[in-house]
């Protein structure tokens, strides 16, 4: 992550929080209403409303971050900590890279043996061949 | 490396049964151009096509599997982060600032970003309430039901149980007593039996020395010469 993107989420989490608060607060004045409470109640919906325009605005600034759907279904939604797909996705990654450095080792003890056992078989063409590359045989 | 372009001087020879006059391939272009094949000038690389270029290694070269990712890309501190500590699985647990119970499935309460993403519910312009709007919001005054509150509901927090050290030592004690029972279990049981023979048998001594003494005393008493002893009828001692 580069420095620059704390600055450029700051606003979004900012207007985030502000608008959660307000939802809050509206919840309050809704579930148990005051009959002085209409008043409130209305500013706290104008509030609302400007507030999803500000979110909205926000959208511009993040056009291109992108997140995973994974990420989304099957863990936000699932009521699950996101920071878990985090530590799957390193795991997975490691695992991954462990299994193709595996390969590349196989693949490179199978190259040396193929080149003697053809340098046997074929010495002159192996010499010429070594010849081009060099120290990569 | 994919095939070899015999030399005419080689035809005749056959290599451990493979037959001499083999069809010349048909000579393939490598996707590379030519102009990156790695052949020192003064060697002729007409023997070999489909010749990769081998990678480059050092710094800035292409990266590849074999090369540790992790360590690449600088992410050692968030692995180890993540490996090492153990994550709360709730969603409150990484916004534990947002109101109501968010560890639930969304679904249930079709709260789910799913929908959003799948069905936007504002698709046009978002405008400011009018007056008339604003009517339809006009409330009754009064509470409304409890299962309604849901942005009050906090969502329980789990207590640890605390253990007491005296609820850990009992089992460690009574365990290795009652491995050692199950163990010897009968020698146990020979034991107390043991005792209580021995006390038994104390007992049964003592009421047979008491014997004894009030059949010599009897004996002995002038003032009673002819009174027989308790039991003496049935005495196995009687001559």
């Amino acid at each position: 992550m580069s420095s620059s993107q704390p600055d450029k989420f700051e606003p979004l989490v900012e207007n985030l929080e502000r608008f959660i608060e307000i939802t809050r607060q509206l919840g309050l004045v809704v579930s148990d209403f005051q009959p002085q409470g209409q008043a409130p109640l209305n500013q706290k919906l104008h509030m609302l409303v400007s507030s999803l325009q500000e979110l909205d605005k926000n959208k511009e600034q993040v056009q291109d971050v992108q997140v995973p759907l994974e990420l989304i279904y099957e863990y936000v939604d699932q009521g699950k900590n996101p920071q878990l797909y985090t530590k799957d996705c390193m795991e997975r990654a490691v695992a991954k890279n462990e299994l193709v450095k595996g390969k590349i080792e196989t693949f490179r003890r199978f190259k040396k043996a193929l080149v003697t056992e053809l340098g046997k078989m074929f010495p002159e063409e192996i010499d010429r061949y070594k010849t081009v590359r060099g120290s990569d045989t | 490396m994919s095939f070899f372009k015999r030399s005419p001087s080689d035809s005749s020879s056959n290599y451990g049964g493979i037959p001499s006059k083999m069809p010349t391939p048909i000579r393939q272009r490598s996707p590379m151009p030519t102009k990156q094949f790695l052949s020192p000038p003064s060697v002729d690389p007409e023997p070999f096509y489909l010749l990769k270029d081998p990678p480059i290694s050092g710094p800035g070269s292409e990266v590849t599997g074999e090369t540790h990712m992790i360590s690449h890309y600088g992410l050692e501190h968030s692995y180890n982060k993540f490996s090492t500590k153990k994550l709360k699985e709730q969603l409150s647990a990484f916004l534990p600032l947002l109101p109501g119970n968010i560890d639930t499935v969304s679904s249930q309460d079709n709260s789910s970003l799913q929908s959003v993403i799948e069905k936007p519910p504002i698709t046009k312009e978002i405008t400011t309430f009018t007056t008339g709007m604003l009517q339809g919001f006009k409330l009754h005054p009064g509470s409304i039901p409890d299962q309604y509150k849901l942005l009050h509901h906090q969502p329980a927090k789990k207590h640890k149980h605390k253990k007491h050290k005296r609820d850990h030592r009992i089992p460690e004690l009574s365990e290795p007593m009652s491995a050692g029972a199950e163990a010897g279990g009968d020698n146990g049981h020979e034991k107390k039996h043991k005792k209580t023979k021995k006390h038994g048998d104390q007992d049964g001594e003592k009421k047979k020395r008491d014997k004894k003494k009030k059949k010599k005393k009897a004996r002995q008493d002038p003032m009673h010469p002819g009174m027989p002893a308790t039991h003496e009828g049935s005495g196995p001692g009687r001559p």
